[in-house]
């Protein structure tokens, strides 16, 4: 039987396709991209209030106001951040 | 934005809220002897659904005491008139304390509340810590 290397790289270049990852490129990751971003402006609005309170331009209640907002924030990306660190440990744990 | 940090945004905003009928009343019980002086209170209103911080409250416009000014007898005030009368401030001193009261009240409940979303969000991320 003789085969077609015509029709095979067809076949290869189908394979190819249906392989090949659709959509943006894994949503995951822009996702995070857009939590930190998130992240540093909560900070930066934080940082800027604490500043602001400090040389009398805001009101003790603004600044507090600004400052637990950064606390969660720093709370949430530190338990995030010690869990995917602890997960990967776990990778690197695994017996190959 | 989470229903919690929803919660802390409301209740910081009735805390400007009471913080500013707080100043009023500083400011009547400042001008209680002020000649032809008013009392001023203000209204505080819900903010409405449509807009981004709905549900936290705001103040509304300033109101002017329209009770009758008292009339003073002091013929050797600069403002008395002919028969030695004067027009002074209608400000009632029990109620301009009884209402900074209620200020104080009302904000330590908002701050409570806001406390109280605080600690909530704190022990939702203390159990992702373990």
């Amino acid at each position: 039987m003789q085969t077609n290397p015509h029709i095979a790289s067809q076949l290869y270049t189908n394979a190819q396709n249906i392989a090949k990852p659709d959509g943006p490129q894994s949503s995951g990751s822009s996702l995070f991209a857009e939590m930190a971003n998130d992240f540093m402006a909560t900070m930066k609005a934080g940082e800027t209030t604490a500043i602001a309170g400090m040389t009398g331009k805001a009101d003790a209640q603004t600044v507090v106001e600004a400052l637990v907002a950064s606390e969660m924030a720093i709370q949430t990306a530190v338990s995030v951040r010690d869990r995917v660190v602890e997960a990967y440990q776990e990778i690197l744990r695994m017996p190959v | 934005m989470s229903d919690l940090s929803n919660s802390r945004m409301i209740s910081a905003s009735g805390m400007a809220a009471q913080a500013a009928r707080l100043r009023l009343v500083s400011e009547n019980i400042a001008n209680a002897d002020t000649p032809g002086f008013r009392a001023k209170s203000v209204s505080f209103q819900a903010v409405s659904d449509f807009m981004a911080d709905a549900g936290s409250v705001r103040t509304g416009r300033v109101e002017l005491s329209t009770a009758e000014l008292p009339q003073i007898y002091d013929p050797g005030h600069p403002l008395a008139d002919e028969n030695g009368y004067y027009e002074g401030a209608n400000v009632d001193l029990m109620v301009q304390i009884a209402d900074a009261r209620e200020a104080q009240r009302s904000y330590e409940a908002n701050l409570k509340m806001f406390d109280q979303a605080r600690q909530m969000k704190s022990s939702i991320l203390e159990l992702l810590k373990r």
